[in-house]
């Protein structure tokens, strides 16, 4: 009760006034609807100047990707030294694939380029919107528009993630007006942005979503995973919600983008197409 | 000839959108078929959520044997005595069922993997006896097709060229492959059909949607409730475009702008004239009625309508994530396989 | 034959071509029946197929590495099983047909262990299987 309180007399975010959110019947904020975040963290979690993508020969501008500051508190992801190596050698290949092996499916590529679903925290600064649907059952959904990826929060769930997955098992709780969210069981091979940012099987995630305004959720992760780095860390940024009248999310299924990259190279040359 | 005809009916097993559904408990006594398509009495008996809409949120699973089609072996009884029901379902069980062994090698090898990895209950007829979950028209059975336009015709040869090459193991390229195959879409695509696995659809509601998450391939169908106009003509969707109304205690859910890029929607239906009407009524606690209605003038004579009950399976079942394109390794194996035997063949 | 047994013969021919599945038959050759003893070096745990590597150790000693083709572990959550059900090292006998192209690779037609047991068979709890469930 006490931290409810504190919760609603305390701004998260300096620049707004104190809030109080409309609520759904059982007397919890009202997240519903279609949000996105505005960062660039998607190309760079940290500081990232502008530069061109893949192949400006040709592309140019088009595949250019823009610049933006870190959402990372602090400032910079605190990487094992082996695995600042690892995350170098992530990005100089991160459009490279090769699928010819089982056993090195996974080896090389953005999971984002080849169109996996990318993970949390990660779906949620992708430049894609996403919805939340909550309503008066033990489950709130999360809806990305980003290759369609879908994760079901259970709130009050105990116990841990019954199996690995690429979206993590996310388990909901509210602390006052916030949503939290401690998300683990994750496959080790999503990233966590173009930049090769990555993690282990050990990858566990805490977020925050407390509603500030009636247009904007103010986001945080803590994101800890002793394989690979030396201690916890912390995202934060807003998240807008999308007001456009008739707004809905459409459909990003990638998959279909990614075949001639992946698979080409095994047809038949010469065959019918 | 009984090994060539389960070694047919296997095949078509795996076809998610036929007749040879999986299994759902019967958990209530036999009743008859619901009436097609009537709006519900005002007077509301669901549940309902706090702000006043029906409530059908869970997790819920359409399994069944009962097939898409009343089969001609059953003249035209639409529902079953009792006794007729359990031979029909044991019939169909033992004809779908993955722990057989006779039949010799070539139904053998498309048995795989044993019942135990399959949805248990795809091998119940429904509760209430039907003979197919087709209910209109009265025969059960899916209206003459009316002949094809010469351009749909060449898509439906150049398909089923596809299709050969690939059930020879020899594609040629991953186009040959379906979109299931290709981890493009699964059971999410309307009509919901049931198939022999994961036949899970987790429904979530909030003030002024209702939002359908299968668990084939991971999406989430949003249907708006409030009026607003399809999307434009030009935005074409996998899963189509959905709207929604409650109409007493059922949803009607009117989809639109389905995309294809080979031509062809939903049982070879012509995208540009294709129309799909789902309705949704929680019957009791632990059941679900799904019916939908399908109409395309250029490919079937006349409209048809089928109904399939959904079993609530949650607290105790849960969905889980399906993921596909990221390890799919099938199609990989698929290719190369056919470059093998390609490269044996010619250079002998 | 009652009448009702012939409804399965018209079902198969009737039904429609449609967004198929894959049929096993396209990848695994009915003339290459295969059974191998070996032991279990790890179970990946994935969609659209589960996949159980098998460890074969040959007469002369050289060991085969196979991989046999498995089904949805959904199905397998939803009785009860996790990953860690299958544990590397346990010994298992495959049943199943080879790959057309000769690869190591099978589909697994009936996985049992050394004493008859059938792999994943039943529920891991000992609650009845699949659909008079949850009320």
């Amino acid at each position: 009760m006490l931290s409810a309180l504190l919760a609603m007399a305390v701004p998260i975010a300096a620049q707004f006034p104190a809030y109080r959110p409309v609520r759904m019947a059982d007397g919890h904020p009202n997240l519903n609807g279609v949000w996105q975040a505005l960062v660039t963290a998607d190309f760079d979690l940290q500081d990232h100047e502008a530069k061109p993508g893949p192949h400006p020969e040709v592309m140019g501008a088009y595949g250019g990707e823009h610049a933006g500051q870190s959402v990372v508190e602090g400032g910079e992801i605190p990487y094992q030294p082996w695995a600042l190596e690892k995350k170098k050698q992530n990005f100089a290949k991160r459009t490279t694939v090769d699928v010819s092996s089982d056993k090195k499916w996974h080896e090389l590529g953005d999971p984002e380029f080849k169109c996996y679903m990318p993970g949390v925290p990660r779906a949620t600064y992708m430049p894609f919107p996403f919805s939340i649907v909550q309503g008066s059952s033990p489950y709130i959904l999360f809806s990305y528009e980003f290759a369609s990826a879908t994760r079901i929060v259970r709130m009050d769930w105990k116990g841990e993630a019954p199996t690995p997955s690429w979206m993590g098992w996310s388990r909901g709780r509210w602390e006052g007006d916030t949503l939290v969210i401690d998300v683990s069981g994750f496959r080790e091979e999503t990233w966590l942005d173009r930049a090769g940012d990555f993690h282990s099987d050990e990858l566990h995630v805490v977020e925050r979503y407390t509603p500030v305004s009636p247009y904007h959720l103010m986001y945080e992760a803590t994101i800890e995973d002793p394989k690979i780095y030396t201690r916890p860390w912390k995202i934060s940024f807003p998240l807008y919600r999308r007001v456009e009248k008739n707004v809905q999310l459409l459909e990003f299924k990638c998959v279909p983008f990614t075949e001639d990259l992946l698979y080409e190279r095994f047809s038949k040359q010469g065959g019918s197409k | 000839m009984k090994g060539t005809l389960v070694a047919v009916l296997a095949m078509a097993l795996w076809l998610p959108a036929s007749a040879q559904g999986p299994g759902k408990a019967a958990s209530q006594a036999p009743r008859k078929p619901a009436p097609p398509t009537k709006p519900a009495a005002n007077k509301s008996s669901a549940p309902r959520t706090p702000w006043g809409d029906p409530d059908l949120q869970g997790v819920w699973n359409d399994a069944t044997s009962t097939p898409l089609q009343r089969p001609t072996g059953v003249g035209a009884k639409d529902v079953l005595t009792d006794e007729e029901a359990a031979d029909f379902q044991a019939q169909l069980a033992n004809d779908l069922s993955r722990d057989r062994r006779d039949g010799g090698a070539d139904a053998d090898v498309n048995r795989a993997y044993n019942e135990h990895w399959m949805d248990a209950r795809r091998l119940k007829i429904t509760g209430d006896h039907r003979t197919s979950l087709i209910v209109d028209p009265q025969d059960g059975r899916i209206p003459p097709l009316v002949p094809l336009s010469p351009e749909r015709e060449k898509a439906r040869t150049a398909r089923a060229g596809a299709n050969a090459r690939f059930n020879a193991g020899l594609p040629e390229t991953y186009r040959d492959m379906s979109l299931p195959v290709q981890c493009i879409i699964r059971t999410d695509s309307p009509p919901y059909l049931p198939t022999i696995y994961n036949n899970d659809f987790q429904i979530f509601q909030s003030p002024g949607y209702v939002v359908i998450a299968p668990e084939m391939i991971h999406s989430a169908r949003t249907i708006p409730l409030d009026r607003r106009p399809h999307l434009g003509r030009n935005l074409h969707q996998w899963l189509g475009d959905s709207r929604g109304h409650w109409e007493g205690d059922t949803l009607i859910v009117e989809t639109t702008n389905f995309r294809t890029d080979d031509g062809v929607i939903f049982q070879n239906a012509n995208p540009g004239t294709f129309k799909i009407t789902e309705r949704f009524t929680r019957v009791d606690a632990t059941t679900l009625n799904y019916e939908f209605t399908v109409e395309d003038p250029q490919t079937w004579t006349k409209p048809w309508t089928a109904i399939i009950p959904w079993t609530k399976i949650d607290p105790k079942e849960q969905m889980y994530e399906y993921a596909c394109h990221e390890d799919n390794y099938d199609i990989v194996h698929f290719l190369t396989g056919a470059r093998k035997r390609e490269a044996s063949e010619t250079s002998r | 034959m009652r009448p009702i047994a012939t409804l399965v013969l018209v079902l198969a021919t009737g039904a429609m071509p449609l967004r198929a599945h894959h049929a096993f038959a396209a990848e695994f050759d009915a003339k290459k029946p295969i059974k191998i003893r070996g032991t279990v070096s790890r179970m990946e745990w994935i969609n659209p197929h589960a996949w159980i590597h098998v460890d074969v150790t040959k007469p002369d000693g050289t060991v085969e590495e196979w991989m046999i083709e498995a089904g949805t572990p959904n199905t397998l959550l939803r009785r009860g099983f996790t990953r860690d059900s299958l544990k590397a090292g346990t010994e298992v006998i495959v049943d199943g047909y080879q790959s057309k192209d000769g690869s190591l690779r099978a589909n697994g037609r009936d996985i049992t262990l050394p004493n008859g047991q059938t792999l994943f068979l039943g529920n891991a709890d000992s609650d009845a299987p699949g659909g008079e469930k949850s009320k």
